[in-house]
């Protein structure tokens, strides 16, 4: 018995090592190593923990932390819930549903993502403010008692859902247009109503499309300061900066960002759990949904439905800055502003194509490798959008530091030559942070529609001696384009309105348009902001209506 | 649409390596005399002043506009490296954060030391003030009677239940107050002053300066806590509306007959590692100088700290005041312990 049990023993560790051996193949090496580079700032920042937390933790513990907590996950809870309902709702009427303006109205629909969620949290407060547009309205009426205050959590959840939304828009959207023709064409054969329809049989298909969407509006909401902190709201993140600069304790605001990370973690760890409880064949249906007319009626009603979350994200934020430009543009608009706007799109432009461009690697190398072990470690490259930017960008200084500064040290050792930094304060070491910043951003469309790709052609393709790549360009990039392009416009939108990683790593010369935002906004010269805001939304309007053309198209 | 948007992406490729080579051709050519600044001051009025010195010294200025936190930061993990040359703020507090981090550097100007009042730079000349503002008491015309004002003390007093509106205590001129009001009457004093407050708010801390004297016009409450130069902003807005609200208050500068209003001032230092350091302090020489100071006292409602330099016409109006002369190096000292005791009191 001894005996046996001791070679089972050996046999494990020689079967372990077996394992490994098999496991250690070049597709493994590759995710590693892009998982590394990625997630490289992350570690940076995680190696802080093992200093302990400062002496003022147990402070915030006993005075702040459940506030921070009940603040958080009410957030997490109202916001799913708003942008639930309006981002599925709203992307199951466009790509379901013949109706007047729907062309328009589906680009319209992604808009909301273009303006900072701090500057939709300000212009909202200028409309229900004292002397605000909306009080302007009600004296005009008499009606000059009724004042609503907007400027506490459930404002908040308000703000941050209604410019949030579109990611869950654009991920489900992609989904129904992709692979929900076949399906839903059978289901109305068998006789099954539009009701039904939907709720059983679309809603569970669209689920891992719909909750990649999720994840990146709980990320951003999770990690937003600027409208939380005008609110007067505290949350982890703004906790994170009381800690680190109020209360002086970077290791304080370590612990608070792992605490957040954890909860984003755990987020994302329950819907893999439930995904799997919920097995999608794999359908590569590609034909598209036809799209219902209906009655007169019915489609008008259908365009006010999908117009009212346009016109609360979109339009009344920009009728309230387009206000505040009027006012303001003698002083504020100057030329170098069109000049400002190339340099936003160009930047965006090649951040988001280097972010997609690894993210499909990292989902692709990992697929490859066809170890359980390396796709479970390759979601680890998502984690940056969980940390605020702010915190990003010290993560990502600490290593890029060290190597610049070593770089000086043995120029000037071996060679005396006098150099400055190499990648720090240069658009390189800018590129990188955004690519690590918004890699979830271009990782979860992208994987949501490569989920959705049967096995069994690039399979059968491989067993035929083409090769991985080639089978990705000729079979299952055509599949999975709708994905990439929907990143690109995310990660690209994402890039122009970023804020605080570029304001502490951006080059001397270079400047954005959400930089110059800041500049006014952040000292209580709101209206003035207003001008570079429009230039955001107006860079980004482009790309929008340009790679939805071609989504459609496809 | 495609060749218009391959145009401007092309475009902007080419703008954006422009500057970068821009940066390049400055590095290159050593011979070009320039100065890095890190800033939190971000207003229009800086930038013309920094386009005066360039035209002045010919010596380029170039500029990171971020949060002084971050700057500093920044800063302390480029170390020797940095290229950093000066640092400004918004408030004493994180100038005196920057050098007991080792960021900063004595220097030595007669014309800095002779022209800024004592209480109003860093014993060590790390640091030096460049303008002033001072923290005062906006209150409803209509409903408060000047008499019924005396201290920031007072503003605790049992007569301003509900009354009362003060933004956050994230805040840094909050924090820089509370700090004050530390030094002044003690830790304990501070706190019970703290959770008064807390207990006399009109409403749960949110918004910036401008929105408390809205709040006050709109009937929230009927006193608030704010920066003078936000009012000389809200009078000078473009909006009607704020103008309006501007106009239906007035100021009052608290602890007139005992030690004086608490003040803050804007400020710079040089940096530690500067390798620009003669034109970091011919920067800040120039800050400082009788031409720039009338910049910022006009543009932006400031109080210059270069006294020959009279305050904008609207400052004048609110008349002279005596200030709290409290070293404000002593408002970095205790910043930390005043977040803490604002945690404590409840004070959001």
């Amino acid at each position: 018995m001894k005996q046996a049990g001791n070679n089972s023993d050996i046999f494990s560790i020689k079967a372990r090592l077996r394992r490994l051996k098999r496991d250690t193949n070049r597709w493994s090496i590759f995710t590693l190593a892009i998982v590394l580079f990625i997630t490289l700032p992350v570690i940076a920042i995680a190696v802080k923990l093992l200093e302990g937390p400062g002496e003022t933790w147990w402070h915030l513990v006993d005075n702040l932390l459940v506030d921070y907590i009940g603040n958080s996950f009410f957030l997490i809870f109202a916001c799913s819930l708003l942008v639930l309902i309006t981002g599925v709702g709203t992307a199951w009427l466009v790509a379901r549903f013949e109706f007047p303006f729907r062309k328009q109205l589906e680009w319209l629909l992604i808009l909301p993502l273009a303006i900072p969620s701090y500057i939709v949290a300000y212009a909202y407060a200028g409309v229900f403010d004292y002397g605000g547009s909306l009080d302007l309205i009600f004296r005009f009426l008499n009606l000059e008692f009724i004042r609503i205050d907007i400027m506490n959590k459930y404002g908040l959840a308000y703000v941050l859902s209604i410019s949030l939304f579109p990611y869950v828009y654009v991920s489900s959207r992609a989904f129904f247009l992709n692979q929900a023709g076949n399906l839903l064409e059978a289901s109305t054969m068998l006789g099954v109503g539009e009701f039904k329809s939907f709720f059983r049989l679309m809603l569970p298909l669209a689920r891992p499309a719909i909750i990649a969407g999720l994840i990146l509006v709980l990320m951003e909401v999770l990690n937003d300061y600027g409208a939380a902190q005008y609110f007067g709201v505290n949350t982890f993140t703004t906790g994170i900066f009381r800690a680190w600069f109020s209360l002086e304790e970077p290791e304080t605001a370590v612990y608070l960002s792992a605490l957040l990370i954890f909860i984003v973690f755990a987020l994302i760890l329950i819907e893999k759990w439930q995904r799997k409880s919920v097995q999608v064949s794999g359908n590569r249906a590609s034909r598209y949904i036809h799209r219902k007319t209906g009655t007169r009626l019915m489609q008008n009603l259908k365009f006010l439905l999908v117009l009212i979350p346009v016109i609360l994200g979109f339009f009344i934020p920009v009728a309230q800055l387009g206000y505040w430009a009027f006012l303001t543009a003698e002083q504020v608009f100057d030329f170098n502003f069109i000049q400002l706007s190339l340099q936003s799109f160009g930047i965006a432009f090649i951040t988001s194509l280097v972010t997609v461009l690894f993210a499909t690697l990292l989902i692709y190398f990992a697929k490859w490798s066809n170890t359980s072990g390396i796709k479970s470690i390759s979601k680890f490259g998502v984690l940056g959008y969980a940390i605020p930017g702010a915190v990003v960008a010290i993560g990502i200084m600490i290593p890029t530091l060290a190597f610049d500064k070593w770089f000086i040290v043995t120029m000037d050792s071996l060679f005396g030559i006098k150099t400055g930094f190499l990648f720090n304060g240069t658009l390189v070491a800018l590129v990188y942070a955004y690519s690590v910043r918004f890699m979830a951003v271009a990782h979860n469309p992208i994987e949501s529609t490569a989920l959705k790709v049967s096995n069994s052609i690039p399979d059968s393709s491989k067993m035929l001696g083409v090769g991985n790549f080639k089978t990705f360009f000729k079979i299952e990039f055509p599949l999975i384009k709708t994905g990439i392009l929907s990143a690109m416009i995310l990660v690209f939108i994402d890039v122009l309105k970023e804020l605080p990683l570029t304001l502490i790593l951006k080059p001397f010369h270079i400047n954005t348009l959400a930089v110059k935002a800041f500049e006014y906004a952040s000292d209580e010269m709101v209206m003035e902001a207003a001008i570079p805001s429009l230039f955001i939304i107006f860079t980004a309007t482009i790309p929008v209506i340009f790679l939805n053309k071609l989504l459609i198209k496809d | 649409m495609k060749k218009t948007l391959i145009g401007l992406l092309a475009l902007s490729l080419v703008f954006s390596c422009k500057n970068a080579e821009e940066k390049d051709k400055n590095t290159e050519e050593e011979k070009t005399q320039e100065v890095n600044v890190y800033t939190h001051r971000h207003y229009e009025s800086d930038q013309e002043l920094f386009k005066q010195f360039e035209e002045e010294s010919g010596i380029t200025v170039n500029v990171i506009n971020a949060n002084a936190d971050e700057l500093i930061q920044k800063m302390s993990m480029e170390g020797e490296q940095s290229p950093a040359d000066v640092l400004i703020t918004v408030d004493a507090g994180r100038l005196e954060r920057a050098k007991s981090g080792g960021l900063l550097q004595a220097v030595s100007s007669k014309t800095l030391e002779e022209t800024i009042p004592s209480h109003l730079k860093d014993a060590d000349n790390h640091w030096f003030g460049l303008t002033k503002r001072a923290r005062v008491i906006a209150y409803a015309k209509d409903r408060v009677d000047e008499s019924e004002l005396s201290t920031y003390e007072d503003l605790a007093s049992e007569k301003w239940k509900n009354k009362l509106l003060i933004r956050s205590s994230g805040n840094i001129y909050n924090q820089s107050l509370m700090a004050s009001i530390m030094v002044h009457n003690g830790e304990e004093e501070a706190k019970k002053w703290a959770e008064a407050i807390v207990e006399n708010m009109a409403r749960a801390p949110k918004g910036n300066d401008r929105d408390q004297v809205k709040a006050v016009v709109a009937g929230e409450g009927d006193l608030a806590v704010v920066n003078t130069y936000y009012i000389g902003k809200l009078l000078n807005s473009e909006d009607p509306e704020e103008v309006k609200a501007g106009e239906s208050i007035k100021l009052f500068f608290p602890n007139q007959d005992g030690r004086g209003t608490h003040i803050n001032v804007s400020g710079a230092g040089v940096a530690k590692y500067a390798p620009n350091k003669e034109n970091a302090i011919k920067f800040i020489e120039f800050l400082i100088s009788e031409k720039a100071q009338k910049v910022f006292a006009h543009s932006n409602y400031e109080y210059p700290i270069n006294e020959a330099v009279a305050p904008a016409a609207l400052l004048q109006e609110w008349g002279e005041f005596k200030e709290d002369t409290l070293n404000l190096s002593k408002l970095g000292e205790n910043n930390k312990k005043a977040v803490m005791l604002f945690d404590e009191a409840g004070w959001k």
